[in-house]
């Protein structure tokens, strides 16, 4: 199963990796980060995550800290 | 299988202290990639500038040297002739703005090109002076509005805009000048190839490398990350073409 690890003290809440995503795993969480906006979170319960890391590729802040992959 | 982690190059626990959606932490972060790939770890000399480029030192675990505004051109000859003088060769960089290698140290920048310093500078061009708050720089397109052009640019009053890429090209000296863009992952990507290239350019003793990164400042432009990267690639590329415009390091 392919996951990614979100650094929540580190995102900036500026949901570019909610946009660059391929199957719209990460949404907006229900807590405030440091800018007072909402964090992202990832959440796959069907197992759709691929482990490509176009995320982690756009994060301009490091707050995606891990990809692996299956 | 771990297929993306933090690069081992930037310090661990940093957090990046740019504005949310700046793309200055996409370009640190494929610099501090390429540093690992190569391997320069324990040879690098970074020169960081004046502006929000001079955060570099914050967060990449290298050795840096902050310049003053506009000399980090000057300031990384110097490096890099002293350490020759005794022997040893470093690997050395310039991370810049726009105002700052175009505008403030464009007699630096210019004539290091034209002397074909063995060196690499990365550009970062943002169309404005960030960090003081947004004023007008030398990138500033036609019609932009800054706090400095209320009205917007217009070329009675202030000129055209400064095309870095294509002038550094322009150089005898230069072996490597590129431009390059962050708003997708497919350009982040190239981006990252060309910055290598051009960081080969000086391992294998060519000449001065050069690559101007188009970047975002959302906060400057009044704009949401995305839409900031859509107006880099409707409007911006439009006047600053994503090409390379010299590559003559296998000549």
């Amino acid at each position: 199963m392919s996951y990614i690890k979100i650094d929540q003290n580190k995102c900036k809440s500026c949901y570019l990796c909610i946009d660059a995503c391929p199957y719209k795993l990460i949404k907006k969480s229900n807590n405030t980060g440091t800018t007072g906006e909402l964090t992202v979170e990832f959440s796959d319960t069907e197992n759709k995550c691929i482990g490509c890391a176009q995320c982690a590729i756009v994060c301009p802040d490091i707050a995606i800290v891990e990809v692996n992959r299956e | 299988m771990q297929v993306y982690s933090i690069p081992n190059s930037i310090k661990k626990d940093s957090k990046f202290t740019f504005c949310k959606g700046c793309d200055h932490g996409v370009a640190i972060k494929i610099i501090a990639e390429i540093i690992d790939e190569l391997n320069l770890r324990e040879n690098t000399v970074a020169i960081s500038s004046s502006g929000c480029s001079v955060l570099l030192y914050d967060f990449l675990d290298i050795d840096c040297l902050e310049a003053p505004h506009g000399r980090a051109c000057a300031v990384a000859t110097g490096v890099k002739r002293a350490h020759r003088a005794k022997g040893e060769e470093k690997f050395v960089f310039t991370y810049q703005g726009d105002g700052d290698f175009a505008s403030i140290g464009l007699g630096e920048s210019m004539h290091s090109a034209l002397r074909g310093e063995n060196i690499t500078a990365i550009c970062i061009n943002n169309t404005n002076y960030g960090m003081t708050g947004g004023q007008m720089g030398p990138t500033s397109i036609m019609g932009q509005l800054t706090t400095t052009s209320p009205l917007g640019r217009n070329k009675e009053y202030h000129g055209f805009p400064i095309k870095t890429a294509e002038q550094i090209a322009l150089c005898e000296g230069t072996k490597f000048s590129a431009r390059v863009a962050l708003y997708d992952v497919k350009n982040i990507l190239k981006a990252k190839k060309t910055i290598k290239k051009a960081f080969e350019c000086q391992l294998k003793n060519k000449g001065f490398s050069f690559v101007e990164i188009l970047s975002s400042c959302p906060t400057n432009w009044k704009l949401s990350a995305q839409d900031s990267h859509k107006k880099i690639a409707e409007e911006l590329t439009k006047i600053y073409p994503l090409d390379i415009f010299k590559d003559t390091i296998d000549d």
